[in-house]
């Protein structure tokens, strides 16, 4: 301050010699008359503050043009020129001539002269005029022009100051020939820092003696070993202080000096890389303890020494304490060679030979020895004595530490796994915080990754150039919402969206299972593509049906790395692993039975309507006896799979209807309708107890089978069997052979003792013919819906529900009577949600109306019409149709989901229709 | 958000549908498959509200298919990450809770619901409430979320929210 005060009055000083003179010629050539003059001045300037302020800038300006010299004179000083005291532009240009003249000579003269004056600049620089005449805002304004300016410092401390870079000012503190110099004493190693602070205390205690110590300083940096230095101008001022000290006693006869170039080294902060590292496995390389395996508790570099946890090894043998007996030192010598076993600290066995145990805190003490109560001796060995390199634990050593529920091995493995797959995991593109150093918590994204070290582009407003870090400096870095693939641990493979970071912990939400997951953020990778997780392993994938034992069953609902979780039969979790596992082999077409009599089958939609589950709707995603495996996205757990029983279940919709077509296709079979070469068809040859069915085509002889009713799912009503569903394997006239659902046995039954609870609809299509022929216009309905076009006026009414009445009035069984009831309509699966594909909801019923009439004299109706270039449908075999291997682009538009059509309407009802019928 | 925003669509004409009304059905099939749909970089098209153009149609070679390239303008909704939404709550459980956006359903997780708010699994329906039970928030009510991420597939979007931000939670 007191620098700047004299600056300022200095400058304030020649400020007032230039007024002086100017006014002096302006005015009066009398250099008495100069105060007067400036007083006026002052007066004047108090009065226009403001006219001042706006000067001061021109000033500037014009003085741009001036010699360099007189230029920074103002810079360097301008935080201190009042501005306000200029007030006449033309006298500062008038005093050019005075760069020429010796500054300092004038203003030495004039100093006495101006000095009162200078003290009222002074007060009125306190601005008391300044906050009289001007409002809040100009003052604001004033401030701001004075003092925003960055370039003030440079004003006030000159160009220079900058120019004279850090390194410059570095220089000149360098050591140089004059300085003392640096030697290098010897030292016993770990008693650096105790000989500096002992060699402090021999300077003070020697200090007002004859004969003080001629040394500077001691020094002892951190991390040197055996070495501290002394800093003083000759060898001999240092022997004398390290004389009589012991742990300097070799060191005593040879001082190194450090050369001047190398002496800011010595000071220089090397960053210590610790290799050992607490819970690092190492081996004893001599003692007692020789190829020993221990653990590292603690590192204390300083001291070189190592904490170890490892396992005593007490000779319980001899006797201490009391008991002590005197042992000639030949057996002591004998026993010297037999090695002691290393075993847990055992306390009894201690008291047993007499031995003293106290107590510390945790510890228990035995001769000077720490043992924790699980047994482990906690020791210090130097670092020298310990093996670091290499050391892998066997098994059996792993065991003996292993009953010390620490998690041990797991954290081991962890930092193994750290050091050896950082390179793997870090790569660019990842968001990664600096975990140590100066620029700790510093974010950035990886741009390259190189041996060991990592450029990141750091997220900081003030750091736009790449950055280079060690891989251990960097962590990954997430934030809530990132979507992520986990890239380790068992997880593996799963993706989702972070729901939570925490240190050490992130929680994902699985995109496939819907689960939380917890993950360590090194296992986790940005993952930009969309979601696809964890769906299969091996031969299994999510959703699966797996047979668990020979009697149970389950879905697939998670997979991980090494195992699976299955949704058992009762709705339980299991988990397993693949190899135990079956995959389950599923007919395409097993049907069920539902709660209210209805036949479903996989891909329908259902509602619960009993149970645990009760009014939750679902795909069904498997059927397997009396269970079902429903897929709900409204259901959170276990990736939205439940399992129902069949009976709580009810096929979504209406199913009067379809109860009215069960029974309104009785006896309703047709030779003309069977198709010789169908393996399985419809129902229709099976009515109850009383249809025969006859192949029409004449290839089977002697015992007529009856294949129309093979792999029907029948109910047997009479007999010690009542009650249990079965399909159909094989049927003759009289008898059936019935495989049973609930046991696994074939049995045969007659035939007056079944009844069809349901019948195959997926089978059996017409696939050969294109032709028209009557024949098979009438079987393609036939197989479908068992509803033949004589029976047309039965099944009307159902008709009715849909909106398509008038439409199958038009059709005739003549004009393609095959088409209209097999796509328009299929009373068996009538109101069955099915999923809703693309191609249902393709024509609306705006469609419908408005052109499917019109047209429906020709195609017989709007909705069979566009049935042939279905290309979904598996009836192909609509063997009317001429377009039937017409490829349909249709279908290949992106599917839309059903939510969006609401299925109580007509229109989706017409749909849904349709679907089922091509199912 | 919402946008109004110009898209494109090809609709595949099949021919039985050549007559007088071939425009109108053009039309009624682009609402059919364009409404309600959902893509990654649009969002779900809310609804179609003006048809620019219906391009020549180009017969496809051994089909018979029409295509049109039908230009429209449609109301798009596409949630962004850090944007607030009214939901409504469709399901809770100990892991969270579940909105619906419209279209858009959303995972709120317990980690970013405010701990105050308490999973309530015997009152019927479940519900998160306070421990003064002045706020509970059940199925079907109306809340108020922050979206912090969003996971965009080829057919759907999904979005993870949080409630613990100013002015979050319940509406009443």
């Amino acid at each position: 301050m007191s620098e700047n005060d004299s600056g300022s009055d200095h400058e304030e000083n020649r400020r007032y010699r230039d007024r002086s003179h100017s006014s002096s010629r302006s005015h009066s050539p009398c250099g008495s008359e100069a105060e007067e003059n400036n007083q006026e001045d002052e007066v004047a300037d108090g009065q226009e503050p403001e006219e001042e302020n706006g000067n001061s800038d021109d000033e500037y300006d014009e003085e741009d043009d001036r010699p360099s010299k007189k230029k920074k004179k103002n810079e360097r000083f301008g935080g201190f020129i009042i501005d306000e005291a200029d007030v006449d532009d033309e006298i500062e240009e008038d005093d050019d001539w005075e760069d020429g003249a010796g500054e300092y000579g004038i203003v030495a003269n004039e100093i006495d002269e101006l000095g009162p004056t200078a003290r009222e600049i002074e007060g009125r620089r306190r601005g008391t005029n300044l906050w009289d005449t001007q409002d809040e805002e100009e003052i604001e304004e004033y401030l701001r022009n004075r003092y925003a300016d960055s370039s003030t410092t440079i004003k006030q401390f000159g160009d220079a100051g900058d120019e004279l870079s850090d390194e410059i000012m570095q220089q000149t503190l360098l050591p140089g020939v004059k300085d003392p110099n640096l030697w290098m004493v010897k030292c016993r190693i770990g008693d650096e820092k105790n000989t500096a602070i002992l060699l402090m205390r021999k300077f003070i205690a020697y200090q007002f003696t004859d004969d003080p110590l001629k040394i500077k300083s001691i020094v002892s940096p951190e991390g040197v070993k055996g070495y501290i230095y002394v800093e003083s101008y000759k060898q001999t001022h240092v022997k004398s202080a390290i004389e009589n000290v012991s742990s300097l006693k070799y060191g005593f006869w040879k001082q190194q000096m450090v050369p001047i170039k190398e002496m800011t080294d010595v000071l220089k902060v090397v960053k210590v890389q610790t290799s050992l590292k607490s819970k690092q496995w190492v081996r004893l390389k001599k003692g007692l303890y020789k190829d020993d395996i221990a653990q590292i508790d603690y590192v204390d570099l300083a001291q070189n020494q190592v904490h170890l946890k490892l396992l005593p090894r007490i000779d319980y043998t001899r006797l201490r304490g009391a008991l002590r007996v005197s042992i000639d030192p030949e057996a002591l010598k004998r026993k010297k060679k037999r090695r002691v076993s290393a075993k847990p600290f055992d306390l009894e066995a201690i008291k047993a030979i007499g031995g003293e145990v106290t107590s510390d805190g945790d510890f228990l003490i035995f001769e000077g020895n720490r043992y924790s109560h699980k047994g482990f001796l906690y020791k210090n060995f130097y670092i020298n004595a310990i093996m670091t390199e290499g050391v892998k634990p066997t098994l059996l050593e792993l065991e003996k530490f292993e009953d010390v529920p620490e998690g041990l091995d797991i954290e081991l493995t962890l930092s193994n796994k750290d050091t050896l797959a950082n390179s793997q995991i870090l790569c660019s593109g990842d968001n990664v915080e600096v975990c140590a150093g100066e620029l700790m918590n510093l974010q950035g994204k990886v741009l390259s990754t190189d041996g060991d070290t990592v450029l990141i582009m750091p997220k900081h407003e003030n750091l736009n150039t790449p950055l280079e870090f060690m891989f251990n400096e960097l962590r990954k870095y997430f934030k809530q919402g990132d979507h992520v693939k986990v890239v380790g641990g068992r997880y593996e493979g799963d993706t989702g969206l972070i729901v939570r970071v925490e240190q050490n912990r992130v929680v994902l939400f699985s995109d496939v299972t819907m689960h939380e997951l917890e993950v360590l953020p090194r296992d986790l990778q940005l993952c930009t593509d969309t979601a696809s997780g964890v769906d299969s392993l091996g031969q299994f994938q999510w959703g699966d049906l797996v047979q668990i034992d020979p009697q149970n069953v389950g879905v697939i609902v998670r997979i991980e790395r090494e195992k699976m979780q299955i949704l058992n039969m009762a709705g339980k979790l299991v988990e397993a692993k693949p190899q135990s596992l079956n995959k389950k082999k599923e007919h395409r077409n097993t049907i069920g039975i539902d709660g209210l009599g209805s036949s479903i089958q996989r891909n329908e939609i259902v509602k619960v309507i009993d149970g645990p589950h009760t009014g939750l709707h679902g795909v069904i995603k498997h059927l397997y006896r009396h269970f079902a495996f429903l897929y709900s996205r409204l259901m959170t757990d276990n990736g939205g799979i439940f399992v129902c029983r069949l009976r709580h279940i009810a096929l979504a919709g209406n199913s009067k209807n379809r109860q009215t077509k069960i029974t309104t296709q009785d006896g309703f079979s047709s030779p003309q309708s069977m198709s010789p070469w169908r393996s399985t068809f419809g129902q229709l040859g099976v009515g109850i107890g009383k249809e025969t069915f006859v192949g029409t085509g004449g290839r089977f002889g002697g015992v007529q089978r009856d294949i129309g009713l093979i792999g029907q799912t029948i109910r047997i009503i009479v007999g010690p069997y009542k009650g249990d569903v079965g399909i159909v394997k094989d049927a003759t006239e009289c008898t059936a052979r019935v495989e049973l659902h609930s046991s696994c046995q074939t049995i045969s039954v007659d035939r007056r003792n079944i009844t069809i609870v349901l019948q195959k609809t997926k089978d059996g299509r017409l696939t050969s013919s294109y032709s028209r022929t009557p024949v098979n216009a009438l079987t393609t309905p036939g197989y479908r819906e068992g509803s033949l076009p004589p029976v047309q006026g039965s099944i009307t009414p159902n008709y009715e529900v849909g909106n398509r009445t008038p439409n199958f009035g038009s059709t005739t069984p003549s004009h393609d009577g095959s088409k209209t009831p097999t796509h328009a309509w299929d009373p068996a699966s009538g109101y069955t949600f099915t999923r809703v594909t693309d191609e249902d909801l393709e024509y609306p019923l705006g469609s419908d109306t408005s052109f499917g009439q019109s047209p429906s004299t020709l195609y017989g109706s709007s909705v069979h019409s566009y049935s042939p270039y279905q290309e979904l449908t598996p009836s192909g075999c609509n063997s009317t149709s001429s377009y039937i291997n017409t490829p349909s682009p249709i279908d290949t538009d992106s599917p839309r989901s059903l939510q969006f059509y609401p299925a109580s309407s007509p229109i989706a009802d017409g749909h849904l229709k349709d679907k089922i019928s091509k199912s | 958000m919402f946008y109004h925003i110009a898209l494109e669509h090809d609709v595949l004409l099949h021919p039985r549908y050549f007559g007088p009304q071939l425009l109108d059905t053009v039309k009624q099939k682009l609402y059919r498959e364009v409404e309600g749909t959902c893509t990654g970089k649009y969002g779900f098209v809310i609804a179609v509200t003006h048809i620019d153009n219906i391009g020549c149609g180009l017969i496809l070679p051994g089909q018979g298919f029409v295509v049109y390239t039908v230009k429209y303008k449609a109301i798009v909704f596409r949630p962004f990450k850090g944007e607030v939404l009214e939901a409504v709550v469709t399901q809770l459980n100990k892991v969270g809770m579940f909105a619906e956006i419209g279209p858009l359903s959303c995972f709120i997780s317990h980690h970013s619901i405010p701990s105050e708010l308490q999973f309530c699994p015997n009152t019927s329906p479940p519900c998160y409430k306070s421990k003064e039970e002045n706020i509970a928030i059940q199925p079907e009510d109306t809340i108020r979320l922050k979206i912090v991420g969003t996971r965009v597939d080829a057919s759907g979007i999904f979005a993870i929210g949080t409630l613990m931000d100013d002015y979050l939670g319940l509406i009443h």
